[in-house]
């Protein structure tokens, strides 16, 4: 430490505790920021890694598996591929889902491993805890006993030996708890959180008898596994995937990449208008220590010295907020890690969030030191032009009595030049394509834009003062003189109210152009849903509404069921839909098979090209298929071209017969004819029913009579529900509207930043103008003309932020949506403009800068006004 | 009209304790042009910003108009300030987004007179500095004389019974210090009102009636001066 560090230490720690409040304004601006940055992050890390964990956990020693997806695996497959050389052993394994049907914990989901017990006690990782020891190897095999992880058993209140209500695959059955288990190294892990059973227990549970989830190799180690992967290949059933457990995690990673990447970046505004923040306050304390700048100029500081003061001063307030956001952060990640799960289950796959506790680990301490870096480096970054002007200070002028600081003049020319550049690389920018599948350009076109509109802020609050100099006539009224003279005061500061401007700009231009963006959208799944969704009644698996889960016994019920509701008076037509996940050239795709003709006469498909009616019914009759927009983009398919898709029968070539959009899922769907898809993968069951009603049947009547021939069929069977068409429709749009709640979060931290950063400029303004102010009292205003007075100023500044925000906010909108929207998920969304959105918008952004002037307002009326007068 | 009894102002600096003002006790009739003279720090403002209402006294009291300030709050203060006290400063203080009408019609705004009598009054006003001509003009267009000219025309313009001028020489050259010493006297012979000078100018204050000199805070001593006749 050389001798000046001290001494440099003092002075910026002397000038942090002068203004205590404005450095803890800029310390929680910056601390929000990275709160959100952080917070986002972690959890989709998290997210994330718990599902690697799950995968990785169950896998334990294999290093390949069999999946057949939805359609699972013949559990005859592991007589044919266990005998392989190469391999050294076969596991079964049914991974499904119970739902708890009595007591306090009643619809809480448990998840539920069938496992050849008998062989992996003690190979998985896991050991148990028996209730009787004694008949513990018949307790093994029987289908009621369940073993339980602890953590789950204390959560839950499972107590061993104790019997458990429960819903699988639609019964109601009674279990017992046979034991508990718990990691094998003592660590918690995601057994602690499961259920286990045995796999043929498992299988009759769910009636599921014959069939597997997925079949787990472990490998000879001194075997290629690609080698002995292609000889598996060889003898099973072509549908099915031979992959290493860990291309799960990636097939997911995949899936939701472009998801969390918009979220991610969402998270990064909120360091953005940080960033403003920092040079305001930074710009301010070079504007105030000017002559104390002179001072140290004068007694042989260094230009360099000079600007490092203050990026170190910059730096400290970022270190303290980012210390504040990385905390907060974690512990805002705990709540993320269930949202974002969430919002993946709902559109993606199902992926249970674990147990989210962050505690003192090395996860927790890297990201809040990622904090502590986002926190320096947007600070530095903010700080960097005011630290440069400090050491720039003409130290004759500095010391000399008077102000400083003049009236600033904005080079106008050269930020026009600016704006327009930006504009042309973001107009540009926005005609590329993807890179790497992601809308890399489109993102730069964003930051194009935002940057356009911060070049030409501060000409608008230039403007604001040559209107007002500009006038032929006096103010003759107190509001208007008021007026006048915020607006003037606002104008001479062009430089630093721009920033402010530009940060209310940033926040409220990405507020609205996300608002506009899923409004657009919800109103295009509106759309898309009242003409798509025909179906008078649907009849579904109890747990349908209920989202994805896994397992899939109880998310099917049997064709057979069709006669059934067809027979029943007031029912014109049922179509029969059956989804499944499969993988067509590698991609994993909705298939959908169902009754095109009926579907044809009663509903239709939004074709991109063509008749609905007649593009199903061509389907229906040549076999062919249609393929959403989204997997057209993605596969490069177009009406009248073939594609293979792999089906237990074999490799089948496929016609596209239409195009059609989609907004139930970003990973593409595939729509066949039942008969061709029983044909092909041996496959009766039913996701669900479309009913359609005769003219004139009452729908609640013949909704009764469904549910009573339900009721019916089985006992201890939890019949389907039958849901009326405009309850699907009301959760489809729930559903929507929760994918997005996250986003509203991440824009109301940046919103909220933004109003800091008003906050700071008026207490600046305020503490900038304290003669001024006293000059006023001394003439005569009241505290509350001089609360009017700062408040106008306030407005202004609200109002350039709110024009400019609404221009970047549309102008986002359409990238979001025709770009960065289209390229991420491959949607197709019309854009709606909700002008009454735009004016609440404006609203809001005016009366946030009200309420931040409010209290600079309030203490600028009550300082001493001799001392104001006293001010230079 | 105004008195002062044993008025103090003690400022309070770390450990310190400044007695900016110290036992001062005046009386100032109604039409007297009254000078304080001294040395910087001597307690000319602070006595002005006491009986302006802008600052507290720490002892003493100010009785204005026969009427004791002790319980004035600072909503009466800005009525009093208002109707009958006009400030002029050393540095002008005009608001410089407004030009100089606009100035002059700030505090007769401030009390919300209407909009055709602040236009009239305002116009008089103006004719009486002599900046009719120039009313159009911000204070960044104006000489240091004219925004003085403005600054006294806003201190007069809602016909205040006390004016209270802190240095209003200190920026400008003697010349056009003593035009505005000159018309600062002919206003208030012709609208018979109280004027209160601070200044450093031995050629101001010789303008006044009577000089009080200052020196620690304290009144040390009045010259009285043969009233001059109006215009000399």
């Amino acid at each position: 430490m050389t001798p000046g560090q001290p001494l440099a230490s003092a002075l910026i720690l002397a000038h942090v505790l002068e203004r205590p409040l404005r450095a803890l304004l800029s310390i929680v601006g910056v601390g929000l920021g990275v709160l959100a940055s952080v917070a986002i992050g972690t959890a989709n890390v998290e997210v994330l890694r718990s599902f690697e964990q799950t995968v990785m956990t169950v896998a334990g020693p294999a290093t390949l598996e069999i999946v057949g997806h939805d359609l699972g695996v013949d559990e005859e497959v592991i007589t044919a591929v266990s005998r392989l050389s190469g391999v050294a052993s076969a596991a079964p394994l049914l991974e499904e889902t119970l739902i708890v049907a009595s007591g306090d914990h009643r619809g809480e989901a448990i998840q539920v491993f069938g496992l050849d017990l008998l062989t992996e006690v003690g190979a998985r990782g896991f050991r148990i805890q028996e209730a009787d020891r004694e008949r513990a190897l018949e307790g093994l095999f029987a289908s009621d006993i369940i073993y339980v992880g602890q953590e789950l058993a204390v959560g839950s209140n499972i107590a061993l030996g104790s019997s458990l209500e429960v819903i699988a695959g639609g019964r109601i059955v009674r279990l017992r708890v046979g034991g508990l288990i718990e990691g094998k190294n003592g660590r918690s892990s995601l057994w602690d959180r499961v259920a286990v059973m045995d796999v043929a227990a498992a299988q009759v549970l769910f009636s599921l008898i014959g069939r597997l989830d997925r079949i787990e190799l472990v490998t000879q180690p001194e075997q290629q596994v690609d080698e002995i992967a292609a000889t598996v290949r060889s003898v099973i059933p072509p549908h099915l995937i031979v992959q290493r457990p860990a291309r799960r995690t990636e097939q997911v990673e995949n899936m939701v990449r472009s998801f969390q990447l918009n979220l991610k970046v969402l998270s990064w505004v909120g360091l953005l208008v940080g960033t403003f923040l920092i040079y305001n306050t930074m710009a301010f304390s070079v504007a105030q220590r000017r002559r104390e700048i002179g001072i140290y100029r004068a007694l042989g500081m260094t230009e360099l010295r000079v600007a490092a003061l203050f990026l170190t001063e910059g730096g400290l307030l970022g270190l303290l907020g980012g210390l504040l956001g990385g905390v907060g952060g974690i512990w805002l990640a705990q709540t993320l890690v269930s949202l974002v799960s969430r919002t993946i289950t709902e559109i993606y796959v199902p992926i249970v969030s674990g147990h989210a506790v962050f505690l003192l680990d090395r996860q927790s301490i890297s990201a809040v030191g990622k904090g502590i870096a986002f926190g320096m480096g947007v600070a530095m970054l903010g700080a960097l032009a005011p630290s440069l002007e400090a050491s720039r200070t003409i130290t004759v002028r500095a010391l000399a009595p008077g102000d400083y600081e003049q009236a600033q003049q904005v080079r106008g020319r050269l930020f026009m030049w600016m704006s327009l550049i930006f504009l042309t690389v973001g107009a540009f920018s926005s005609l590329m394509g993807p890179v790497a599948g992601l809308p890399v350009f489109g993102y730069l076109a964003t930051l194009c834009v935002l940057a356009s509109l911060a070049c030409l802020s501060p000409l608008c609050v230039q403007a604001l003062g040559c209107r007002i100099r500009n006038r032929k006539t006096a103010a003759a009224t107190l509001g208007g003189t008021l007026r006048q003279v915020a607006a003037d005061h606002a104008s001479r500061h062009p430089g630093r109210n721009a920033v402010t401007v530009s940060a209310l700009m940033v926040g409220l231009a990405i507020m609205i152009g996300v608002v506009v963006m899923v409004r657009s959208f919800r109103e295009t799944v509106e759309a898309w849903v009242n003409e798509t969704v025909m179906a008078d009644l649907i009849v579904a698996p109890p747990t349908w509404l209920q989202g994805k889960q896994v397992g899939h016994a109880s998310r099917a019920l049997p064709g057979s069921l069709e006669p059934v509701l067809s027979s029943i008076e007031g029912v014109a037509a049922v179509d029969t839909y059956r989804d499944v996940q499969v993988e067509v050239q590698g991609q994993p795709v909705t298939l959908v098979s169902r009754a095109l003709r009926v579907h044809a006469q009663q509903s239709r498909y939004l074709v991109v090209q063509g008749d609905s009616t007649a593009t199903l019914t061509r389907a229906a009759e040549t076999g062919g298929v249609l393929v959403s927009e989204v997997l057209a983009n993605r596969l490069g398919l177009y009406t009248g071209e073939q594609v293979t898709i792999t089906t237990p029968k074999g490799p089948q070539t496929v016609t596209v017969e239409g195009i059609f959009y989609d907004y139930a899922t970003d990973g593409g769907k595939m729509v066949m004819e039942r008969t061709r898809y029983r044909e092909l993968w041996n496959d009766d069951r039913v996701t669900v029913f479309a009913v359609y009603l005769s003219p004139g049947a009452k729908s609640g009547q013949v909704r009764q009579a469904l549910l009573d021939v339900l009721a019916q069929r089985e006992e201890r069977t939890i019949p389907p529900i039958v849901i009326r068409n405009r309850d699907l429709r009301r959760e489809i749009l729930e559903i929507f509207d929760r994918t997005f709640l996250l986003t509203y979060v991440l824009e109301m931290i940046a919103v909220l930043v933004a109003v800091l950063g008003i906050v700071n400029t008026l207490v600046t303004a305020v503490l900038e103008r304290r003669r001024e102010i006293a000059t006023l009292q001394a003439i005569g205003a009241s505290t509350k003309q001089v609360e009017r007075l700062v408040l106008w100023e306030a407005v202004y500044l609200g109002l350039i932020g709110a024009v400019l925000g609404v221009i970047g906010g549309l102008a986002l909108a359409w990238i979001l949506i025709v770009v960065i929207n289209k390229q991420s998920f491959g949607w197709t969304i019309r854009m709606t403009v909700p002008v009454g959105l735009l004016i609440q918008a404006v609203v809001l952004a005016v009366t946030a800068a009200w309420i931040a002037g409010y209290f600079p307002a309030r203490w600028a009326a009550r300082q001493p006004v001799a001392e104001g007068l006293r001010q230079e | 009209m105004l008195k002062l009894d044993q008025v103090s102002k003690i400022y309070q600096r770390g450990e310190a304790t400044i007695a900016g003002l110290d036992r001062v006790t005046l009386d100032v009739a109604t039409g007297d042009f009254c000078a304080f003279v001294g040395p910087s720090g001597c307690g000319k403002s602070t006595l002005l910003n006491l009986i302006a209402g802008l600052d507290r006294p720490s002892a003493g009291e100010i009785v204005l108009d026969g009427q004791s300030t002790a319980r004035f709050t600072s909503n009466d203060w800005t009525r009093i300030r208002r109707e009958s006290i006009g400030i002029v400063f050393q540095a002008f203080h005009l608001v410089p987004g407004l030009s100089a009408e606009e100035n002059v019609a700030f505090p007769l705004l401030l009390r919300g007179d209407g909009r055709k009598a602040v236009q009239s009054r305002v116009e008089e006003t103006l004719a009486l500095v002599d900046m009719t001509h120039r009313r159009r003009h911000r204070p960044s267009e104006l000489s240091g004389g004219e925004q003085q000219r403005v600054a006294i025309a806003r201190a007069i313009v809602h016909q205040p019974k006390l004016i209270l001028a802190d240095e209003p020489t200190g920026n400008l050259d003697s010349h056009h210090g003593a035009d505005i010493i000159e018309l600062l006297r002919t206003l208030m012979r012709r609208f018979h009102q109280t004027v209160l000078l601070a200044t450093h100018s031995i050629a101001a204050a010789e303008a006044a009636d009577y000089v009080w000199t200052m020196k620690d805070g304290q009144l040390l001593t009045r010259t009285a001066r043969e009233p001059l006749p109006i215009g000399q």
